[in-house]
Order: C-alpha cells, then structure tokens, then sequence
C-alpha cells in the first residue's frame, strides 16, 4: 500500500498533498506542529499551522511571513490529501497532524503530553493506523506528577527563599514552559520578572484566555531583587545577565530534573519535574489509544521504547531521518 | 526513614556548605536519639556491607515494576546511579505512618546481612510495600552501599559540635574507629567533655614558614637545628590512654588508615604525643608520596595492602609524656627526650627518628641541601634550638628551605580544554591561591604534568563542577589542589593577584588537601621579592630588622 507520507531529507513529506510537516530547508508548503525552532524554522514560502499558533509562530520567524491558521478539528483537502489539526498538549497552539489519502490514516504528533497543562489546548487522542510518536522521555524513570504539586513545590521555594530575603531565579524555555510556570505562581509571595525571552509571548496567552499574574521587565526593578522570582531561558544560564540577581538560588523547570545527574551537572539548587512531554506512561497510554498498527518513534532514544512496544504484540520501529533534534540536544 | 529522607534530599540538593550544616544543626536537634545516632553513622561514612546483591535487586525490581530486567538495566545506564534508577522505577507508599529510620535500619537492613536470597528478597518486597516514595532512594543508597550527598565528616562534627556544645574534634573522635549506634548512644557523642576526651585531642600544630631569604639573614647556622623536610603526612600520633589516635593536621582521624602505627602506642607513655611524618617504606627505604596516596582515605586496610604498601612514622617531636606538656620546652631539649623514648621502643616496629642533618655552616647545608631531589626529600627544615612549639605559623622559629624549584599548593578555579591529543578534555587550568582576606585570587595558568589517568580524572570532575562560562574558560569549584612548581615569581597586571608565576608546571594532585589549605599570596609575593633579591637588592627589611614580605 502506498504511504501518505514519506521522508525526505527535509522531512516528513506528503506527495499526494506536495507539502512537508516540519521541514528543514526551503520548501513551497510546510505544516507545522508547533512554533519551537526545532519544529517551526524559517525560510518556507507557505506555512499552514493551528489557529492559535499563528501569533507564535509570528513572533518567531517574523510578522511577513505567509502563515495561515486553521481550527482544530477543521478538515482541509491539500491536493489527494485531506489534512486536519489536533490539540497536541504541548504549548499553546501544539498540533499534532493528522493525513489521510486513499482511506490510510497518519497522524504526526509533533511534541506531546495527555497530562493536563493550565496554559494549553487539552491533548486530544486521534485513532490512525500509523502514528509518528516523539519519545523524548521513553523510559520508565520518567513519571511526572500533577502539575498542581509542582506548583506547589515551585511557590514553597520561591517563599522560603523570600523570607531569607534572597531572590529567585527559575529556568525555563522561553516559549511555552515559562508561561505555563507563570499561569501557576503565586503572585502574594513577590514581584515576578521576566527575561526579555518570555515578554513577547505574554499577551498572545493572554489573549487566548490563559490567565497570567503581573510580569515585569527586570529594568522596571528598583535593583532590589530579595524576595522576587526571575523566570529566564536556560540559554541565559551562565551569561551575565543573571549576575545582577545577587544571591539568587536557582533552579530549572524540566522533565530532564527528574534524574539527579541532569541537576548536579548543572549546578542547580533546585530541579522541578515539570515537562511539556508525555512520560513514558503517557506515551504508552497514547501510543496505545491511537490504535495504530505502527508507530514510528522520533525525537529522542526510541529504541527502548520500541523493543518493548514489540515485545507486548504493538507494533514499533525508530524513525530515521526525521528528528529535527539536532542542534538542541536537550531541548524542549 | 521520617525526617532522615527530607534531610538526605535537602542535603543532596544543596550548593553550599553553610547550608548543610545549617540543615544538620536543624537535623540534629530535633531527630529522634535513635535516629539521630544512625544518621551521623552513615553521614561519617559507614555502611552496610553484604545486604543484597546489585544483580538480585534488579531481578525483584523487575518483578515489582513489571518492566523487563533488560528496561531496567537501560534505565540505570540513563540515570548512572542504581540507587536512583530502582528509586524512579518502584513505587513507593504514601499511605502508611512513615518509619524511623532506626526501624528501618535495625529492622531491615541489619538483617539482610546474615539473611538468604529468599529472605532478603521478601524483606525488600515488604520495604517497598513501607516506604515512602521519597524514602526510596535513600534506603536504596543506604542498602547498595553508597552514600554522598556533599558533607565531610569535618562538617558533620561541626553540626553536632553546634547541637551538643562540645569541641569539633571530640566529636570526631567519638564517631571514628568501630563503633555502631547499637553500642554508642547519641547522648554518649554528644555528652560533656571529660578531661579523658580533652587529653585525646592533638595539639594545634607548630608550622614552618618557607625560607625566603639567604639563610644568613636569619642567624648563624649553629644556632638551627636542621634536618630532612619529609614529604609525607604530617600528624601527631596520640597515646590517648585506651586506643591510640593518628591526628592529621585537618583534624582528621587517621587512625583508621594505619592501624599499624597504632601499634606503637602500648610501646609510649600514656598521655604521649609525637609529632611527625607518615611515609611510604618498603624494605628498600623511603617511597614516594604517590605510594602512600595507596593507603589515604582507605579505612580498615586489608592484610594485602598493609603487605604491600607499607608505612612508618617519622618522629621529629615531643609534646606530651603523661601529663606533662613540654611545648613550652627549648627544642633541643624536647629532641632529647624524644630520641630517648624512640630508643624504648623495641626492635620491629615501624617507627624511626628523623635525624639531624649535620653541617657546620650554611654552606655545608646549603650542599647537603642540593641532596634532596635524590634523596626523595623535599629539602631541609630548619628549627631554632632554643624554639618552643608554637601553635600555627611562628616566622622566626621553623623555616622550610626547600629546594628549587618553588612549589605552591593551589587550587583549581577554571579550565579550559587543550589542543590535539587533548581537545574535548579540560586539562588547561587557571589556579588560585588565597589573599590576606582569605579570598582565593588566580595566579597562573598551568598545563601539563598530570598522568592520562588524572587527567582524565579532572576533567570529569570539571564537567560536573562547572559554574560559569567566560568565553572558553569554565569557572570551576574550587577543590581540586595542585602542588605547582614554578621559577620564580613576580609582579604582573595580568592576574587579579598582582603576581604572575614563571613556568608554573603542575607538580603533583594533592588529593590530602582541601582550598582552605592551598598557599598564600604573601608567600608568592615573597618569592617574587626573592627574586629581586638575588639580582643583588638584598632583601628588605623594616627599621627594626623585619623581613618585609609586600
């Protein structure tokens, strides 16, 4: 039977529709999943993402881009193709992409989580008979908790912090994660300042009804940062922009915390579990749910995941050439 | 495990060392006794041998969790540590009134030691179903046998010297050698000090200033006592009454490490103290410091290496004979009473005295001196006959004169990463010795003289340690100390110091020494002035005859 999709050096490629989901290069129509640079690069000529990226995706690779934003759910016909986008739970405006040509269903899930995230559209599990599944955590150390208690956790350091009278300072993508660490500070502990990473993205959530406390620009700061947090990109780790922050603890907000090493190495004081990725009991749930005779595993080390797929009767293989996870190893 | 896990995770996720023994103190005060007791057991480095089988335990996780053994091994190549990798992959039990971790220790662990694989494969099972889920790992690093989370024993016994109001060094001693909380309560490590702990305890140690000027601006030769400057472990050894005690000067109990000199003791006066040097002797004579870094750190060594890498004590003082403390005593006269005490001590055991070094003037020393590179020495020490044994650093009573090159302990503070057979490695390093505020300030770069092995070595501790990137230069936590050689010293803008190094080379890993140990900048700017010194400046001096070192 012929495949829907295919994968070509830039991607994953549609021939029936002529359009790539993800593409590196230059290609005529790329369908993006969602507008992290791993997924969403520039220099395409048409770009065709889910309504509430479009802002996003905006943002990052420029307001004169030709983009056009389509509703969840909304089936589209793209030459032999019929296209539709699906909440994918990762950040606001994630899809995963669903193909169909010829009665064969595949469904692209970019970068996922079924858990529920305060700050996106809730993951919705869509039936196909291949799914192209990422496995960034595919192991089963990687379990996360509710998103509450992390909260929790995150306000319980920033207050016993506050009342030692130092300052805060958590790292997290710029994109997605941050917004989504904000949505569930406690605004009562202190003041919340932003790296100038995380500002533009602030009222595009904002506007899609996400409910975010008061964020300000750290030159809006008198310079006394005792008892304030300080979200910024893990980018800006080791620069100097943090050394303003004197006495700061610091801490990172990501899946990767759940593994002791992956905090030490990093010199944190702190590491909260908080992924936008499915854990390896998500990615079985969903892996499971889509019913898919294959699922083929990008993005990350698939190759625990698919042995153990096989050996319960599912099928599952690792995915060459289609990980755009090159450059940023550790990205989320 | 109640109170012990939240300390166990609290400490393993500091940074800093104030923290941890803030957290200790916190600890300490209001843990139960019990627990209190068998928590400073594990923290000053015991553990449990024997309990399980690594390989076992990966068999019943695999059963709890369902995952195949084969995942189960994938998930511990991931984490890099079996404690933590079992931890992520078992769940534990919130539901339950958490145990004590005397419960746990004297209920389960202690047992599984004399239990068989069915045991202990049910004892393990009904933990699992117990614990907490933050209980896990450290039960599991408790019950593998490893357990670091960041604090030495010096700053455990700071934390409960804090808590029970007694000296640090007590503490140490009462936490050091066989003991279990089984057979030593809590009120026992922290109650009052009798005057038997206080005899117990070394006196603070009479250190040498180098020599930085010609030896005859400091007097004639006949008024110094010189001898062989040992390249070894300095400590006194202790006749404490019961056992004996090895003191390093860190305040480490070494005594652990050589049982064999501990066999002196019956052979001293109660009450005695020696002042001296551990070194490495085989039957050839004196060896080399890197032979006796074999037996650091190694408690309660077996008969093979106490076979092979043998050691002796070099006696060079007498501070106590029973209670009479002689430090108040002319030297030569400590040195007579010394050289007859070791003269008591039968034939066999490995003690020797540190002879003089006999020269009638400072040139037949200086000549002697130039021996020292042969002999294995690191130069001469010279001691004012009539000096007392001074506590800390006296200038004007011992001088360390040792032979060229200078050498400086210093700390590693940055690293870069090398070229050709060393790209992708950090085995460029900048180094820092202290300044009169105790603030480490960077001296020289330095590359080179390490083995494959150590270098190796640093470079993991480097990528683990980093703390800031300025263009290829990674800050690094100072800890790592380098014995750095050098030729000489003088001023220069290019390091914060004011003092630049010329050919530092690295000498040696000092892995017997901590940052707050490294050199001083004085003394480096001391040499600086040497240097001027011998281009015919002479050295310089203040009105009433003092060296000036700045």
């Amino acid at each position: 039977m012929k495949e829907p999709l295919t994968v070509r050096p830039e991607g994953l490629y549609c021939g029936a529709g002529d359009f790539y989901i993800d593409p590196r290069g230059k290609v005529k129509r790329a369908l993006v999943t969602h507008a992290h640079s791993d997924h969403a690069r520039s220099g395409h000529t048409h770009y065709l993402v889910s309504k509430s990226c479009v802002p996003l995706l905006k943002l990052r690779l420029g307001q004169e881009i030709s983009v056009e934003g389509i509703p969840f759910g909304e089936k589209r016909k793209i030459g032999g193709a019929q296209v539709s986008f699906h909440p994918a739970g990762h950040i606001l405006g994630s899809s995963q992409i669903r193909v169909e040509v010829g009665g064969r269903v595949w469904v692209v899930s970019g970068d996922y989580k079924p858990q529920p995230d305060r700050s996106c559209e809730a993951f919705e599990l869509v039936k196909c008979d291949v799914f192209v599944s990422e496995c960034t955590f595919g192991l089963p150390v990687y379990r996360w908790v509710k998103e509450e208690i992390i909260y929790q956790q995150i306000n319980q350091w920033w207050q016993e912090n506050a009342q030692a009278g130092r300052p805060s300072m958590l790292f997290a993508y710029s994109l997605g994660k941050a917004q989504r660490i904000l949505a569930g500070l406690d605004s009562s502990i202190g003041p919340i300042f932003g790296h100038g990473a995380v500002h533009p993205f602030l009222p595009v959530y904002q506007k899609s009804g996400v409910s975010l406390p008061e964020v300000k620009k750290p030159k809006e700061g008198d310079g006394n940062w005792a008892g304030s947090i300080i979200i910024a990109p893990p980018a800006v780790e080791d620069a100097g922009w943090t050394r303003r922050f004197k006495g700061a603890r610091r801490a990172f907000a990501s899946g990767w915390m759940a593994v002791r090493g992956a905090r030490r190495r990093r010199n944190l004081d702190r590491g909260f579990v908080l992924s936008d990725h499915a854990d390896w009991a998500g990615l079985l749930e969903v892996i499971e749910g889509t019913g898919a005779e294959m699922t083929k595993l990008t993005h990350g080390d698939g190759e625990p995941l698919a042995r153990y797929l096989q050996e319960r009767g599912i099928g599952a293989s690792v995915l060459e050439g289609a990980s755009m996870r090159t450059e940023e190893g550790e990205k989320e | 495990m109640k109170g012990f896990s939240e300390l166990f995770h609290d400490l393993d996720g500091m940074t800093k060392t104030g923290d941890r023994i803030e957290r200790m103190i916190t600890y300490f005060t209001s843990a139960d006794p019990e627990d209190a007791s068998w928590a400073s057991w594990f923290l000053s480095g015991n553990r449990i041998k024997g309990a399980v089988r690594t390989g076992d335990l990966r068999e019943w996780a695999s059963v709890r969790s369902g995952w195949p053994v084969w995942l189960i091994e994938e998930s511990y190549e991931r984490v890099g540590d079996l404690a933590e990798a079992l931890s992520l992959l078992i769940q534990g039990n919130d539901d339950l009134e958490p145990s004590s971790l005397a419960e746990v220790v004297e209920g389960i662990l202690l047992p599984l030691v004399s239990a068989d694989t069915f045991e202990k494969a049910e004892q393990i099972k009904q933990a699992w179903d117990r614990l907490r889920p933050m209980d896990l790992l450290p039960f599991h690093k408790l019950l593998t046998g490893g357990f670091r989370v960041g604090v030495s024993k010096g700053n455990l016994c700071k934390a409960l010297a804090e808590v029970g109001g007694v000296q640090p060094a007590i503490i140490a001693q009462r936490i050091s050698g066989e003991w279990d909380p089984r057979t030593r309560s809590f009120s026992q490590i922290m109650g009052k000090e009798s005057a038997e702990d206080q005899s117990s305890l070394p006196f603070p140690f009479c250190l040498a200033s180098p020599l930085q000027v010609e030896p005859e601006v400091i007097g004639q030769a006949d008024q110094w006592w010189a001898e062989w400057k040992w390249d070894g472990i300095r400590c006194q050894l202790l006749q404490g009454g019961g056992a004996g005690m090895i003191w390093t000067r860190g305040d480490e109990s070494a005594g652990e490490s050589f049982p064999e000199l501990l066999e002196l003791c019956p052979h001293l006066p109660r009450g005695t103290i020696l002042d001296g040097e551990i070194l490495a002797w085989g039957r050839e004579g004196m060896r080399s410091f890197s032979r006796l870094q074999k037996r650091l750190g190694r408690k309660e060594p077996g008969p093979s290496i106490l076979k092979k890498e043998p050691v002796c004590f070099m006696a060079y003082d007498l501070l106590r004979v029973g209670e009479e403390d002689l430090r108040n005593v002319a030297f030569l006269e400590r040195r007579k009473k010394l050289e007859h005490l070791i003269e008591g001590i039968p034939n066999g055991f490995p003690v020797r005295l540190s002879q003089q070094v006999d020269g009638k003037n400072w040139q037949e020393l200086a000549k002697m001196r130039e021996e020292s590179r042969d002999r294995g020495v690191e130069g001469l020490m010279l001691k004012r006959m009539d000096s007392i044994y001074s506590s800390g650093r006296v200038k004007g009573d011992w001088y360390k004169w040792k032979v060229d090159p200078f050498v400086a302990d210093m700390v590693v503070v940055g690293a870069q990463m090398g070229h050709g057979k060393r790209s992708n490695l950090y085995s460029d390093y900048t180094l820092a010795v202290l300044d009169p505020h105790g603030e480490l300030v960077t001296v020289a770069k330095a590359y080179s003289g390490l083995s494959d092995e150590e270098l190796k070595e640093v470079d993991r501790f480097v990528r683990k340690n980093i703390t800031g990137k300025f263009g290829p230069v990674r800050s690094v936590k100072p800890e790592i100390v380098f014995e750095v050689a050098f030729e000489g010293a003088r001023a220069s803008g290019r390091h914060k110091s004011g003092v630049a190094l010329r050919f530092p080379r690295i000498q040696r890993w000092r892995k017997d020494k901590t940052p707050a140990e490294v050199d001083t900048l004085e003394n480096l700017s001391g040499y600086a002035r040497m240097g001027e010194a011998k281009k015919g400046d002479g050295p310089k001096m203040d009105d009433e005859g003092n060296l000036l070192l700045f």
